[in-house]
């Protein structure tokens, strides 16, 4: 715990100093990123050290007389602490090239601050012991990330989508603590442990109030709403920690909840199987109508989730048939996952905050043919883009496997397991393709092909803090992929300290380590002998270089490129029910055509839904009740002693 | 090493079968047809032929012809021809294969986007969509298969105790996968009726497109990797059809590489009577595949028995 606790005052030490080297800008700036770098490194550090050592660590502490704070560290938490301290330091290294404009001192300094409160935030929800730890952290976490997103408070979008993360954030918050009161009301203490003894039904009850929040902050369809918001207004490194890392809190919210309640009730394994199906499918489709690279990004969250999702559901399910490799693998891929989205969805963030600050737009269509301009960042961006789209030899294949691996097993029970597995199988088959065709999109028409704006001609790499947060997730990425074992195990490691759960037997789980690395270093083998006979066979040939043939088209321009527009519209159109398509076209109508211009725009069945649904009749009867709220405080503390009358006579009689 | 010989031969006699294709599409058309080896020849011609980079293009685009090669090979790698063990094997390695495969198609279509042709990226948007449905086919087939015999590879499928085939008594099922599995080679092989190879116009292309700027070895490369893809996708299909007995080894390969011709003559039959459907007709052909194997996973449920 030693040099936990050290890293934590180094990284709340690392967020005040920006504010007392203010007047130094460079020199701020070093000693955020690398005081911030230093203390993450501490803690991931102490990890290394205590996940060898002993299983669990405690620590209290009293606060005012009454609350008992309690700290914990078992195999679960150690697990999720590793994305905050993997991700934190780069995000806090980005910045330093991000944020280079002195006149916004003050700002990046406030920025530099929540950032670090984030971070110890995350890892006080990771290590809570009770319910009001856990809560505390979680308002702390929630609210810090809020103001990171208001960074560009002037611009109206930046305060919308920060109103809306508000209300998503503290809607979700309430679902939880609704949850902990039951749980609470029951036992009479604040220990997560002792939801084991709830009746059966308040048990139900408790795990799906507390997915729903859970599920809010994680983005899972259809509580995703803020996240496509508050992505593309923060920060390109304030988005990869809020992507990669934060999110993930909601998912490590459910698998404790899950684990304390100890319930192997089916419904619940298919619940959560079930949302995560249509977030997968659903986040990659409307990421593929999205034209603005972040919120595309920000909808392979919902993907992402998704699959992770689908992964604890199964293990979830394994868990009801009494299936030790069924719930090892799914929960093992789950996690697993967890970690290789943080890995490559921060470096897709990183490449996008670059992309975007040097081409000065957001919307993919004006860019174009940016590979050759920015090399690091567009090799960085496909290493990205592949492990994203769960194909070998990289690492998103890896997890996806496992959850395959959880899936299979599933299609030995009758009925209902056996759906369920089928339509996971098929739906993770699904969504890996759809996920490739949005990054051969994203790859194709931002980094590849020629420059479609002035924008895009003239970007140029720049700094070195930029591209270095891009490379070592990168590497991370292959090396998960090739050297796939150790990290298995370490996500089966996780679930070390679970109550309730059979250890897979661990030769089974090398034997998939050892076989996926087969799989791995056997392609990459090939790859290289492929690339060497090519090698030879260019020797002593002509090369020419020419342009595009143009299909018998003489004066080709840059704009008969494909777009991203007209790339994805097949999908689109297929998926028609759930994606709600604007489109405004003036076409070629008469002898002489006048100009023609078209725009479509795609939208979010559930965003649609929520405000024609829901907002929209519940601000229609509120209104009707406005003649309430009048002003007059006399009569609002009559309305208060009435309430209180009424309650006492209902309570005393 | 009968595995590995067996692999040379695959290897070395995948180009001379898409000529059989021709042949009987020749046949049909009342013509007397290319030379039997004429992919051989055209091989060994862009072999020995330089090449033209378009200026657009970047490393990516040489990226393209490497990755499906390689993946291509490493199917071959895994699968049991004439159910003869295969070279690699483990539980699970068909999930692997079917991805590395996808490996392939991702850098193919990021190869058709460097050109930034518009021709190309309207290839590459098929390509992508037509694959991403007919993988929904493949991994319903996996898992009617894994209904079936509890394995989850080719090498479990094909050369164990229980072999899956049309004569094993839950063979009637099968019918339904090799319809289905032929219609998913035409889509992946991008044959008629989802696309026609030998067309002109470049607007009714998929595969063909792509590869329009590639020229010389990178050409022959690709070539050569869809011979080996379309050799993998017509052995699947032979194998479940007839049950060869794996301790028989090499003898099985004669039978082996009979059927497998009928197949390909079967693609060429194909080919010579239907004409290619529009394009907005092709995700509802690939869907119909997907349909079938569902409907005979579902079938294994037992409401039937």
């Amino acid at each position: 715990m030693n040099a936990f606790s050290l890293s934590f005052i180094i990284i709340f030490a690392a967020g005040i100093m920006p504010f007392l080297t203010l007047r130094w800008f460079s020199a701020s700036r070093y000693i955020y990123s690398g005081l911030t770098t230093i203390g993450c490194i501490a803690g991931l550090w102490s990890l290394i050290n205590s996940t060898a050592g002993s299983a669990q660590t405690e620590w209290s502490w009293i606060w005012l007389h009454s609350l008992t704070l309690t700290f914990s560290l078992d195999s679960l938490s150690s697990y999720f602490l590793l994305p905050v301290f993997l991700v934190c330091p780069l995000a806090a290294i980005y910045s330093f090239g991000y944020f280079d404009q002195q006149e916004k001192g003050l700002r990046n300094s406030v920025s530099f601050f929540f950032t670090n409160i984030l971070i110890l935030s995350m890892t006080l929800v990771i290590t809570a012991g009770n319910l009001i730890t856990f809560a505390l952290s979680w308002e702390l976490m929630s609210l810090s990330s809020y103001f990171l997103v208001m960074y560009d408070y002037s611009k109206e979008n930046t305060r919308k989508a920060g109103y809306l993360y508000f209300i998503f954030a503290q809607t979700g918050a309430l679902f939880i603590f609704a949850s902990f009161g039951i749980i609470f009301s029951h036992t009479g203490h604040l220990l997560f442990s002792g939801a084991a003894a709830l009746p059966d039904q308040a048990k139900q009850l408790v795990f799906f109030l507390a997915f729903i929040g859970f599920a809010s902050k994680a983005g899972v369809f259809p509580f995703h709403v803020w996240l496509p918001h508050a992505h593309p207004a923060a920060p390109s490194h304030i988005s990869a920690i809020m992507s990669g890392v934060m999110i993930k809190m909601g998912i490590y919210g459910i698998f404790r909840m899950y684990f304390a309640l100890g319930s192997t009730d089916l419904l619940q394994g298919q619940t959560i199987l079930f949302f995560g199906m249509i977030s997968a499918i659903l986040g990659v489709v409307y990421a593929l109508g999205k034209h603005n690279l972040k919120r595309l990004l920000a909808y392979h969250s919902v993907e992402n989730i998704g699959i992770i999702l689908m992964g604890m559901g199964l293990g979830m399910i394994g868990m009801g048939h009494q299936n030790a490799i069924m719930a090892g693998f799914g929960f093992g891929g789950a996690l697993l996952h967890v970690l290789n989205h943080s890995l490559f969805k921060s470096l897709l963030f990183f490449g996008a905050g670059n992309v975007i600050k040097e081409t000065g737009t957001a919307h993919i269509d004006e860019m174009g043919g940016l590979m050759k301009k920015m090399t690091i960042t567009g090799k960085s961006f496909l290493t990205g883009s592949v492990s994203i789209s769960g194909l070998p030899p990289f690492n998103g294949f890896i997890s996806e496997f496992l959850i395959y691996f959880a899936a299979f097993q599933g299609l030995q029970y009758g009925h209902s397991s056996l759906l369920s597995s089928i339509l996971a199988i098929i739906s993770l088959a699904v969504t890996g393709g759809l996920a490739s065709f949005c990054f051969t999109k994203v790859v194709g028409i931002v980094f590849l092909g020629e420059p479609r704006t002035n924008g895009a001609a003239v970007a140029m790499e720049k700094s070195r803090a930029m591209t270095l947060p891009m490379i070592i997730p990168a590497i991370c990425c292959l090396m998960i992929g090739i050297f796939p074992q150790i990290f298995i195990n370490a996500a089966f490691a996780a679930l070390a300290d679970l109550p309730g759960i059979t250890a897979v037997n661990p030769k089974l789980v090398d034997t998939v380590g050892a076989d996926l690395a087969l799989a791995s270093r056997l392609f990459l083998f090939l790859f290289t002998t492929v690339m060497l006979c090519r090698k030879l066979l260019y020797r002593k040939k002509e090369i020419t270089q020419s342009s595009t043939w143009g299909c018998g088209f003489t004066r080709p321009s840059t704009r008969i490129q494909y777009t991203g527009t007209s790339y994805a519209r097949s999908v689109i159109d297929f998926f028609r029910p759930f994606v709600l398509v604007h489109e405004t076209a003036v076409l070629l109508d008469k002898i002489f055509p006048g100009r023609i211009h078209y725009k479509n725009h795609t939208e979010d069945i559930a965003e649609v839904g929520l405000t024609k649904g829901f907002s929209e009749p519940l601000l229609a009867l509120l209104k009707k009740l406005r003649w309430i709220q009048h002003g007059n405080v006399q009569l609002y503390i009559g309305y208060i002693i009435s309430t209180v009358l009424v309650l006492l006579l209902i309570l005393f009689t | 090493m009968e595995s590995i010989l067996s692999l040379i031969l695959a290897l070395l006699s995948a180009p001379l079968f898409p000529g059989v294709i021709l042949k009987v599409k020749a046949f049909f058309a009342g013509k007397k047809g290319p030379p039997l080896l004429i992919k051989y020849y055209t091989l060994i011609k862009l072999l020995r032929k330089g090449s033209v980079y378009s200026s657009s293009t970047s490393f990516v685009f040489k990226l393209g012809p490497l990755v499906s090669l390689a993946g291509a090979l490493m199917v071959l790698l895994f699968f049991p021809i004439a159910a003869i063990k295969p070279v690699f094997s483990f539980h699970g390695d068909v999930i692997a294969l079917f991805y590395v495969m996808a490996t392939g198609r991702f850098f193919t279509i990021a190869a058709a986007l460097d050109t930034a042709s518009p021709f190309q990226g309207m290839g590459a948007a098929r390509e992508a969509f037509f694959g991403t449905l007919a993988e929904a086919s493949i991994f319903a087939i996996l898992i009617l298969f894994y209904r079936m015999n509890g394995g989850l590879a080719f090498s479990e499928y094909f050369t164990g105790t229980m072999v899956i085939s049309l004569t094993s008594p839950t063979g009637s099922l099968l019918l339904l996968v090799i319809v289905s599995l032929f219609m998913i080679l035409l889509t992946e092989n991008s044959r008629v009726p989802v696309d026609d190879p030998a067309t002109h116009l470049e607007l009714t292309m998929i595969h063909e497109v792509m590869i329009l700027d590639h020229s010389g070895p990178d050409l022959a490369l690709i070539e050569l990797g869809s011979f080996y893809k379309l050799f993998f996708y017509a052995a699947f299909i032979t194998l479940i059809i007839i049950p060869f007995n794996p301790a028989e080894g090499l003898f099985n390969l004669p039978l082996f590489y009979t059927v497998l011709t009928v197949i390909y003559a079967a693609i060429g039959l194909m080919e010579s009577i239907m004409a290619r459907y529009k394009m907005n007709r092709v995700p509802k052909f690939i869907l119909t595949s997907c349909t079938l194997v569902f409907f005979a996973a579902i079938l294994t449920m037992g409401f039937v028995q």
